[in-house]
């Protein structure tokens, strides 16, 4: 039997005040036909046995958890621990939730997939999965990501998908999203929207969540076998948060690890330039759901800023939002030259280029090691590597390839 | 009586169907707006449906997205907007005002739809939440505005009782799988789910989203009772914004009438 706090979301889809389906009416009955769906599949014994023979055939899985010994001597005090998502087949923990979902896509019959990515790291995930199962394939982006993330576009396109530019709004990750969801209101009846996020209507918070979990699930043994407790800390990187609900929910009743989640500070939150709802945001409505979101008093989304294209986003996931109101995990902000900062430091020290939006979680460090006694053990969720970050930290750098 | 329903009821009286108009409010900017909506009275709309601009319009096509965008670049608001109706008022007071958003910017002016000053907005309609779900609990209410609830060809029909019955101003039907100004209309589902919607609703049904000719308009207002013109007016606004000279959106809305009469 689950607690009350891991039986969330409700029937209609809230965590608490947040969440909920906010979408135009169209939308309704896919999302209907897709919750019905993962109901009925989600216990099923073959379909779990698919998703876990995919994440351990395709993706690699588990990831280590791997004892950072440099980046732990150079606080000198506790133990560091890297929870290795970057290790994942295409390079982060997305594959984990699309390998899930395309599941759900072949179930009910769908011919034609389509997704948003910010980092990009969810478009190659998404069409490495369609590529596998022989799914037509459709990855939205924003013009500006696709400018920072260049490596990561021309993945998308050798694993077979179409990549569609979107120049409305800020052209990154928001914008993204919308243009996915008018594609949908279109095509709703032959095509699976995979949402990269623990974010959107109902159900796809859950689902995401869900699929993720199975970091958190690898956490609790690793944990037992390699320091025989629970770590004090899980410290993970949140854009729309779902490498942290995927770490997260699994702890969430196990009250003596505390769960930090870092988001994109930019230029600095007392600046207003930055993607840190949590920390800067009231409650309000985008993309289908009710959350945490930076808004304007005239109820506008506000343009965003963070040097991390998978964390350049104004709202984030709801149950993140009732984690913080309901006082179970902690949410900060690190700005994008701290994030910067670690990204250097972590590959000079252990031999792992973090991505970008790892790197805000590791930059948190600084702050959390001077809470901790040398007996404590803090895992960092390395969410993804950095490779795709090269061309952004060269050219702020100065470099030139 | 409220406008909108008084103007429906009366429309229906006379076994005449409905023109509605639409414009985003500050496109391209509110003498305009307030221009135009003079312009749609005279050439004979019956009902003005205003677009509250948001920044992230995801029903809408790229027509009424680029119209959102030009309003919020004049920092048009809903208190700009509510403004503007009240400025209206004082020149006509019998034309119902539907304004149609999202649901962020309502829910950010609560105390200016509670107030609604002069009774001058008669009606909402909120874009992206499911028909069934009532705006009062989520503390958007007045007892002089009513709410317009969408139902869609992939309506469930076990919802669509329930929706029917949420709608108070009147049954908004989604002649497509689409955004505002796409063009695949299937007017043999349009017909049976409007006679269907008819069934449980006690107001009327106009239908909307992918009307943009005069025959298109013609062909919806067989089976419904009246129709919803967006795009495609929106377009002309655009096209002509630099001249402001307006006299074709006032020959093309005559002809939209002149179609459904």
């Amino acid at each position: 039997m689950k607690s009350n706090k891991q039986s969330l979301p409700d029937k209609n889809g809230f965590f608490g005040d947040y969440g909920g389906k906010f979408v135009p009416e169209t939308l309704m009955y896919a999302l209907e036909q897709l919750e019905s769906t993962y109901n009925n599949l989600k216990d099923d014994e073959n379909f779990k046995k698919q998703f876990y023979k995919d994440l351990s055939e395709f993706v690699g899985r588990p990831s280590p958890l791997y004892f950072a010994k440099r980046l732990t001597n150079h606080y000198g005090t506790g133990s560091i621990w890297f929870k290795r998502e970057d290790l994942n087949h295409t390079g982060a923990h997305k594959i984990n939730n699309t390998v899930g979902q395309i599941l759900l896509a072949k179930h009910m019959g769908k011919k034609r997939i389509i997704a948003e990515t910010g980092a990009g790291q969810h478009g190659v995930a998404t069409a490495a999965v369609a590529a596998r199962l022989g799914l037509e394939c459709h990855i939205y982006m924003g013009a500006e990501d696709i400018q920072r993330q260049s490596p990561n576009v021309y993945r998308i396109k050798l694993l077979g998908a179409q990549i569609h530019s979107v120049d409305s709004g800020s052209a990154t990750l928001k914008d993204a999203l919308n243009e996915a969801l008018r594609d949908w209101v279109t095509n709703v009846d032959d095509t699976y929207y995979i949402i990269g996020s623990v974010t959107g209507p109902h159900p796809y918070p859950m689902i995401v969540r869900d699929f993720n979990s199975v970091v958190g699930e690898e956490l609790i043994s690793q944990s037992q076998n390699l320091f025989n407790k629970m770590p004090d800390a899980i410290v993970a990187c949140v854009g729309g948060g779902s490498n942290a609900m995927g770490a997260f929910y699994p702890f969430i009743n196990i009250n003596e690890t505390r769960l930090i989640g870092v988001e994109a500070g930019g230029e600095g939150v007392q600046t207003g330039e930055h993607a840190a709802p949590l920390n800067d945001g009231t409650p309000g409505v985008l993309h289908g759901a009710l959350s945490y979101l930076m808004q304007d008093n005239s109820g506008q989304v506000k343009d965003t800023k963070s040097v991390s294209a998978g964390l350049d986003y104004p709202g984030v996931g709801p149950e993140h939002s009732w984690l913080k109101d309901s006082g179970r995990a902690e949410y900060v902000a690190v700005t994008d030259d701290e994030a910067l900062k670690a990204f250097h430091e972590v590959s000079e020290l252990e031999g792992i280029i973090p991505a970008l939006e790892t790197a805000h979680a590791l930059a948190y460090l600084d702050v959390l090691m001077k809470e901790f006694d040398s007996n404590s053990n803090i895992i960092v969720n390395v969410s993804g590597r950095g490779d795709k970050d090269i061309n952004t930290v060269a050219e702020i750098d100065g470099i030139k390839f | 009586m409220n406008r909108l329903t008084k103007r429906l009821t009366d429309l229906k009286k006379q076994n005449k169907k409905a023109l509605v108009a639409y414009l985003v409010a500050g496109d391209p900017d509110i003498e305009t707006t307030l221009q135009l909506m003079q312009l749609f009275i005279e050439s004979g709309v019956d009902v003005i449906e205003i677009g509250v601009p948001f920044t992230d319009p995801i029903a809408e096509g790229p027509i009424i997205q680029k119209a959102h965008d030009r309003a919020l670049a004049k920092d048009i608001s809903l208190t700009s907007i509510f403004e503007m109706v009240q400025k209206f008022r004082e020149i006509d007071n019998n034309t119902p005002i539907v304004l149609m958003g999202y649901l962020n910017t309502f829910l950010s002016h609560k105390n200016l739809i509670e107030e609604n000053k002069k009774d001058s907005v008669d009606s909402i309609l909120v874009v992206d939440i499911p028909g069934e779900l009532n705006l009062a609990d989520y503390g958007i209410r007045n007892q002089n505005i009513n709410t317009i609830s969408l139902i869609s060809p992939t309506t469930n029909k076990d919802r669509i009782k329930s929706i029917a019955e949420n709608s108070t101003g009147f049954v908004y039907y989604v002649t497509l799988r689409g955004v505002t100004g796409a063009s695949n209309l299937n007017i043999n589902e349009i017909t049976n789910n409007i006679e269907e919607i008819k069934k449980y609703a006690s107001v009327p049904t106009l239908a909307g989203f992918g009307i943009k000719s005069p025959e298109d308009a013609k062909l919806l207002s067989s089976c419904s009772d009246g129709v919803i013109v967006g795009s495609s007016i929106v377009k002309m606004i655009e096209e002509n914004s630099q001249t402001k000279e307006f006299d074709r959106i006032g020959q093309y809305i005559s002809e939209l009438k002149q179609a459904i009469s």
